[in-house]
């Protein structure tokens, strides 16, 4: 073993490094080589910027840049110069993202115009076609980029679509009850003596047509035809005390009137504290509220009855605020950063989750590789705080659970929107990439390393999807699911000048790399000391405990000057590294892939049917003979029992004028023969002879007295 | 309406038997048709548990349109050939009801022709039921449009001169028609099974049911009645189920899927044997009341505001001049 191996293992094991390469991981500006490609994010046409639209339809509350450039050029380019149209409109997209990354804020309108004046400087095919696109662009609102405001700004977004859907239909139905109930007592107002006087009857008619009528006749006419009572005196205070609380109530503003919309209660707040003290706070306006909305459903509908439901209504209390009641208004919002979970908040937190309560939580992370505060080197949180919160929630089963980078969230919006559309609590963790120490690296790339590298998996959980895991839980947002870290193709230029072509993994060393505070775990190592000991990180993972000492674990990183570097581990990192792959197979685990009580499963079947023996092919198994003759439903009653047919009786009357007491009707009105003794034959042959569909049969004569019974019965046999 | 509202609405539901559905005791002659709907319809109510404050039964003149008179709902006896107006107004100021229309072959298809046409046109969600006797019955025998040619009567003594109108192709040939059944009183089953299916579609049913007078035209039926071969039950998974007991006594079957109108004219043409069953269904087609609902609630003073706000756009002022 040489001593260039002995140095880099003594490195990788103790962390002890040479003098000779102590500048660490190549200096500042170095990068995992799979980000090579990802100097100048504002060349590249990506999901960002978001544009959160200023007319959110229910489905699309949010567009990516590109997009909405596409759509302009898609519906243009069908005339001439289409080619040319396309470039200059690409061109506008990449000044308008130079512009957002120089910091520039702003709706969509005000920044192409501004783009567009710094573009079109003389060229007239230029300006033309910006005109063009300009009149063509039909969608308008606030564009942001990727930056620590985006999830905030985003979710608020969404939950601001969700929240005015409800507030619609909770202001019509409020304001359709208090019309009605008006109406209720207009309607009873008019009738009164009061209203049947002669001078209100002069003033419900116009000043035109005062002098036409005689209202006193009038009056006197309606006094005549009025019902006579009025409302009972404690419907009216019902309806009274239902239209006060409808009028005072301040959790939506009621259409057609304005100056509820200032009183309205606020539904954001920055910490969980906040909205678990408004919510007990509003919580006995919220109850007389509901309380109010379904006493006068019945009202309106006329069916309050007082004896049954006054009781009811009584010990109307919080239990009676079911999901469904509580989904009818609007949800809490709570925006708050992981930093501030400490003790306490946490508690409320996961107080607000349990409960049920209609609360939906932001909880944004800036810093994934911050330092565990019982400080063991090396020993990383993991981001504990915000990752481990998701998987708590995941628990709680019937919370709506998002975890997600924000480079992820555009992918996500109809997670996103489905989440605040949830008719319970929901959390949302996201990590934003916009840590200070990052170096470098802009927020969305850091955030999607933490994505690929399984340190921050994007997952959703919703409750409401399904009765069981497959259905709830959703995990394919992340690349390349089998697998435990996800490959792509690298490409460079070796010391020849040929091709070389790798498959590098992205592990979650490569996002440690990312962050130059944790620059110590890595020793690059200069080309002339390469060789055939250091071995990728990945295959090193994959082999584990099996390593034996004499091996090295190496990254590809990638400088200022775009030149490939080497740099190796040290143990630390990969034991985290092999702390997230554990935490990552979990959640491939409850995604369903490779999950183990699967395969178990599988296997048993499968060495089940290796030992059952080959069944011989039978001989087709004999079917049973089918019963004999379709059973006859109305057996023939072969007594001499009259009877009738009674499913065919056609309601006529005709036997039952004849003897009522023989022939009645049964509960579908329709014939049979109740008492065969309480007449004559005589009457059950009539009866048969005039039944319109002849369904009634006489049978045989019970009276042997009787006089005629031979005309009787040779009438009879028609009847048989 | 959430939850709560909803049981305690179940919670007070009371339960119709078929008696109570019966207002008047019926003056049909014995023997006639009209009892044996009268039965179906107060079993389609009782079974449907429709509150009767919530459902009315709108007629013209003739004998068919005595029934509200023997429902224990609301009820309206209008004049002769205006029960389909009626029953439209009905619908579009209160369309919470229960509408239900009953007419006869001379109330519906002779001097109440025009509204026919247009209340097919206009689809509102009600149940019509057409008691063709193929007489005018309580005038006391004339001939109706529906009378097969050569009838004899007070009016046609020589026997009518005009071929029968057939109410199936008419009504099959106005636009926006969504439900057309034709039934025979005589086979209770088939009519209750009819009149529920019109009552649960969704737009304007009509059902035309061939009915007897016995009083009249005693033996105008006899033939049909006796020979089950003169029926054709139409079936089909989308139409009239058929039991087993109806399967084995009425032999001439027919699958026919009521989304097939074309299908459906062909077989409406023929007279023998008499189709029974469900012609034509669509449940696509709109409902005038609902196309023309506004929405929303409207209080008098809104109204004023809008109507004031619209006449002042010609107002003159006479200060600015």
């Amino acid at each position: 073993m040489n001593a260039e191996l002995q140095t880099q293992i003594a490195f990788h094991l103790a962390g002890r490094k040479p003098e000779a390469a102590a500048e660490g991981a190549a200096g500042a500006d170095a990068r995992p080589a799979l980000l090579a490609r990802y100097r100048d994010l504002s060349a590249l046409r990506y999901d960002f910027p978001l544009l959160l639209l200023r007319n959110a339809g229910d489905r699309d509350y949010v567009r990516c840049l590109s997009g909405v450039i596409d759509e302009v050029v898609h519906g243009l380019a069908g005339g001439d110069g289409g080619e040319r149209l396309t470039r200059h409109l690409l061109g506008l997209e990449r000044e308008i993202r130079v512009l957002l990354a120089g910091g520039a804020r702003g709706p969509l309108s005000a920044l192409w115009d501004d783009a567009a004046g710094r573009l079109a400087r003389g060229d007239e095919s230029l300006q033309d076609s910006l005109r063009r696109g300009r009149r063509a662009l039909k969608a308008d609102g606030d564009l942001v980029d990727c930056d620590e405001s985006l999830p905030t700004l985003l979710l608020k977004h969404a939950w601001g679509v969700v929240r005015e859907r409800k507030t619609r239909k909770l202001g019509e139905d409020l304001r359709r009850l208090g019309i009605s109930l008006a109406n209720i007592l207009q309607a009873d107002a008019a009738r009164s003596e009061a209203g049947r006087s002669p001078d209100s009857l002069k003033a419900s008619i116009g000043a035109g047509h005062a002098e036409v009528f005689d209202f006193a006749a009038m009056s006197r006419l309606l006094a005549k035809a009025s019902p006579k009572d009025g409302l009972p005196a404690s419907r009216r205070r019902r309806i009274e005390s239902l239209l006060s609380v409808l009028k005072a109530q301040r959790f939506v503003p009621v259409p057609g009137e304005s100056q509820t919309q200032d009183r309205c209660y606020a539904f954001t707040f920055g910490s969980c504290a906040e909205a678990l003290a408004a919510y007990r706070e509003r919580l006995p306006k919220a109850i007389e509220l509901a309380r109010s909305i379904a006493v006068a459903e019945l009202e309106v509908k006329g069916e309050y009855r007082e004896a049954v439901h006054d009781p009811l209504f009584k010990e109307f209390a919080e239990g009676s605020l079911g999901q469904e009641e509580l989904a009818y208004f609007p949800d809490y919002l709570v925006c708050m950063s992981a930093d501030t979970l400490q003790g306490a908040e946490t508690d409320r937190l996961m107080e607000l989750l349990s409960a049920g309560l209609p609360v939906k939580i932001l909880v944004q992370t800036d810093d994934l590789l911050e330092e565990s505060t019982i400080a063991r080197d090396g020993h990383f949180a993991l981001g504990m705080r915000s990752k481990q919160l998701a998987n708590m929630a995941l628990g709680l089963n019937d919370v709506y659970v998002l975890q997600s980078s924000s480079s992820n969230l555009f992918q996500f919006r109809d997670r996103i929107l489905a989440g605040m559309s949830y008719a319970g609590p929901a959390l949302f963790s996201v990590y934003s990439g916009a840590s200070d120490g990052s170096g470098s690296l802009p927020p969305y790339l850091l955030a999607a390393a933490a994505m690929e590298s399984r340190a921050f998996p994007a997952y959703s959980y919703d409750p409401a999807a399904g009765p069981n895991w497959a259905s709830r839980f959703h995990l394919e947002a992340n690349s390349q699911l089998e697998a435990d870290w996800p490959v792509q193709e690298f490409t460079y230029e070796d010391e020849n000048h040929q091709r070389v072509r790798t498959t590098p993994a992205f592990t979650f060393v490569d996002f440690i790399a990312c962050d130059p505070r944790h620059a110590r775990h890595f020793a690059r190592v200069p080309r002339a000391e390469w060789n055939d000991k250091m071995i990728p990180i990945e295959e090193t993972l994959r082999r584990g405990a099996a390593n034996a000492g004499d091996s090295v674990p190496f990254i590809m990183l990638v400088d200022g000057d775009n030149v490939l570097q080497r740099a190796i581990v040290d143990e630390r990192l990969l034991r985290a590294a092999m702390r997230c792959r554990e935490s990552w197979h979990s959640l491939q685990e409850l995604g369903g892939i490779h999950n183990s009580h699967a395969e178990r499963l599988l296997a048993r079947e499968a060495q089940a049917r290796e030992q059952k023996p080959q069944p011989t092919p039978e001989a087709p198994v004999q079917a049973p003979s089918a019963p004999e003759a379709v059973t006859e439903p109305e057996e023939k009653k072969t007594g001499d029992d009259p009877y009738i047919e009674t499913p065919r009786c056609t309601t006529c009357n005709e036997c039952t004028q004849i003897n009522d007491r023989m022939f009645a009707y049964n509960e579908n009105k329709q014939a049979y023969v109740a008492d065969p003794d309480a007449g004559t034959y005589a009457q059950l042959v009539e009866a048969a002879e005039s039944c319109q569909v002849s369904i009634i049969h006489p049978g045989k004569p019970r009276n042997p007295a009787e006089p005629g019974l031979a005309e009787l019965l040779s009438r009879a046999e028609a009847f048989a | 309406m959430n939850t709560a509202t909803e049981c305690l609405l179940r919670m007070v539901e009371e339960h119709h038997e078929l008696e109570d559905y019966q207002g008047g005791v019926p003056r049909w002659c014995t023997g006639c048709g009209d009892n044996a709907i009268l039965a179906a319809v107060q079993r389609l109510c009782r079974d449907e548990n429709l509150r009767p404050e919530k459902t009315a039964f709108i007629s013209g003149i003739g004998c068919s349109s005595r029934f509200p008179h023997y429902m224990r709902t609301y009820g309206f006896h209008g004049i002769h050939g205006r029960a389909l107006p009626i029953a439209e107004g009905v619908k579009m100021s209160r369309p919470d009801l229960n509408v239900f229309v009953n007419t006869g072959d001379g109330d519906c298809c002779s001097i109440g022709a025009a509204h026919w046409i247009h209340a097919l046109r206009y689809n509102m969600n009600m149940t019509m039921m057409l008691h063709d006797n193929q007489v005018y019955g309580l005038t006391k025998m004339q001939a109706s449009p529906t009378s097969p040619k050569g009838t004899k009567t007070n009016t046609s003594p020589r026997g009518s001169y005009l071929d029968a109108l057939n109410p199936l192709t008419v009504t099959l040939g106005v636009q926006n028609v969504s439900f057309v059944a034709q039934v025979v009183d005589w086979i209770p089953e088939v009519l209750y099974d009819v009149v529920k299916a019109a009552f649960h579609h969704k737009g304007f049913s009509f059902i035309r049911i061939v009915q007897r007078c016995p009083e009249w035209l005693p033996r105008m039926f006899e033939p049909v009645l006796h020979d089950t071969n003169r029926v054709l039950l139409l079936h089909h998974e989308q139409g009239l189920q058929l039991s087993d007991g109806l399967a084995r006594t009425y032999r001439k079957q027919l699958e026919h899927d009521p989304a097939d109108i074309h299908r459906a004219r062909e077989i409406a043409s023929g007279t023998d044997p008499i189709p029974v069953g469900i012609l034509y269904r669509n449940p696509e087609v709109p409902c005038y009341e609902e196309t023309r609902n506004a929405g929303q609630l409207q209080t008098a003073g809104h109204a004023r505001t809008a109507l004031e706000t619209e006449l002042d756009k010609y107002t003159v002022w006479p200060q600015q001049a």
